[in-house]
């Protein structure tokens, strides 16, 4: 018996070195970079002005990525919005005015409040704190980037950077938190973590990647609405009134043995397909179905009803797709709804994501 | 794992009254990971045609004579037919108390192609349902095996 359990374990040893693994890549509300293998996204904000976002590393290791975002152009108010809030910008642009000029954060005092808060969670543990500071230096292909390195000691070692990004006028602090004990590997993450760390995006389309889903979307769609759940992804993302939907069901080989594509997609779609025009097609190799038409009249009642404030981009076609990868062993669906200006929006999509 | 009635009690007596200083046990998630699950002897299980895996679980076999003739008498059924889908069924291959909960994610995962986060949260939710429907049981591995 016990020889056969040290088989099993040398089977599985090499069943594990077959699978080569790639390096994480993550991407939320603009930002991305990628990490080491198999680190997850624990936690995250749907704001994209001013937000953060938590990954975790496997297993049992304390090690995790923090990341904090804020838009220097538009500053936190303290109290509720003012009429000039409001009446400000819509004067600008009546006047032909120029935004004003975004101010210079102060890094260093940032960075110092943010170690003071870490001090006093060290002080509580009864534990000694030091930090360090590192000089503010600029960084970027273009020097687009004031940055400062820091790092500390106190209930565990953190090693992090805070920066100003003057083309996005992003504010993004980043660090890798461990155990004391994780120097070595802390130093690894945070040097893969700088290396490919982007805030902004140079073609217009933001990467979304997470749980191995990546794809692209245009950068002036917001994150409506998110489900992460065990095998099922979903996001909606909206412009105005215009929608990308994006789904991606786990388990595809299960899933196929009982429905076709075109069933699967007509019980999980947006709006009805019974009178879009489909047609059989392939997508990075993969058979796949694709939807296109006009809204029915009940869709554009529904999205009339959903639209709170705005009637701008108000929806009046219909683009989906859906494709079995087998190498991921996942089905991918992309539905855009759009305006009669934006054609083309679904091939854009569909050519930034990744299955596989 | 779902506790026991008795001592879902008796932690709530110690979550109400807190100077008595009752509280469950931490579960540690890696302890949890090196436990290995064990089918109940008492079930059947057999390969459907479909690809799932269909459990007989026998009914009132710890019943006393009275309830058992009266199950008799009333025609009650003797066993329960639970079927599983082809995911579940190859979880319930596995386990065969030799193969830890770490192992079937992994097994489960590669299967599969799921990402490990995505294959321990299913694989441990259908285990822990397993568990309490008294299908599975868990043996933890001690110094002395």
């Amino acid at each position: 018996m016990a020889v056969q359990v040290q088989k099993q374990k040398v089977f599985e040893a090499a069943e594990a070195e077959e699978t080569p693994q790639t390096d994480t890549v993550v991407g939320w509300q603009g930002i991305r970079f990628q990490l080491p293998p198999e680190w997850n996204v624990s936690a995250f904000s749907m704001d994209r002005d001013n937000g953060s976002l938590r990954v975790d590393a496997p297993g049992s290791s304390s090690l995790t990525v923090q990341l904090r975002w804020m838009n220097a152009a538009k500053p936190q108010r303290e109290g509720p919005p003012t009429a000039y809030h409001y009446l400000a910008p819509l004067f600008r642009k009546w006047l032909r005015r120029p935004e004003p000029a975004v101010p210079k954060t102060d890094l260093k005092a940032n960075i110092e409040r943010i170690l003071k808060e870490t001090a006093k969670t060290a002080k509580k543990a009864k534990s000694t704190f030091e930090s360090s500071l590192r000089t503010e230096k600029l960084e970027g292909p273009d020097d687009e980037r004031t940055a400062i390195n820091f790092s500390w000691t106190g209930v565990g070692r953190g090693q992090g950077k805070i920066w100003q990004c003057s083309v996005c006028n992003r504010i993004v602090i980043a660090q890798v938190v461990g155990l004391s004990k994780d120097q070595a590997a802390i130093s690894a993450v945070a040097s893969q973590l700088f290396a490919t760390l982007h805030d902004h995006t140079a073609d217009g389309f933001d990467l979304w990647a997470l749980y191995d889903l990546q794809i692209g979307i245009p950068e002036d769609f917001r994150l409506e609405e998110q489900k992460l759940l065990s095998g099922y992804l979903h996001l909606t993302f909206a412009r105005g009134g215009e929608k990308i939907i994006v789904d991606r069901w786990g388990l595809a080989n299960v899933t196929r043995k009982k429905f076709s594509l075109a069933d699967w997609f007509a019980n999980n779609a947006f709006v009805s397909l019974k009178r879009l025009a489909s047609d059989e097609e392939t997508i990075y190799d993969h058979d796949a179905v694709h939807y296109a038409g006009k809204l029915s009249l009940f869709a554009r009642l529904r999205l009339l009803r959903d639209a709170k404030t705005s009637l701008r981009r108000f929806p009046t076609r219909y683009e989906g797709g859906i494709w079995e990868c087998a190498d991921s062993n996942k089905l991918y669906a992309v539905q855009v709804l759009h305006s009669r200006k934006t054609e083309g929006l679904w091939d854009e999509v569909t050519d930034r994501c990744v299955c596989h | 794992m779902r506790m026991p009635l008795k001592m879902r009690l008796y932690y709530a007596i110690g979550r109400y009254l807190p100077f008595l200083k009752i509280s469950p046990p931490n579960v540690d998630r890696q302890a949890t990971l090196t436990l290995r699950p064990g089918r109940n002897a008492l079930l059947t299980w057999e390969k459907s045609e479909t690809g799932g895996t269909m459990l007989t679980v026998p009914q009132n076999e710890k019943a006393g004579r009275i309830t058992k003739a009266m199950a008799k008498w009333l025609r009650a059924p003797t066993e329960k037919r639970v079927e599983l889908d082809e995911v579940g069924g190859y979880v319930w291959e596995l386990c065969d108390g030799s193969h830890t909960v770490e192992t079937i994610v992994q097994k489960t995962g590669r299967e599969y192609k799921m990402n490990r986060r995505e294959a321990e949260v299913s694989v441990t939710m259908f285990l822990q349902m397993l568990h309490e429907r008294n299908f599975i049981g868990f043996y933890k591995k001690t110094k002395k095996s």
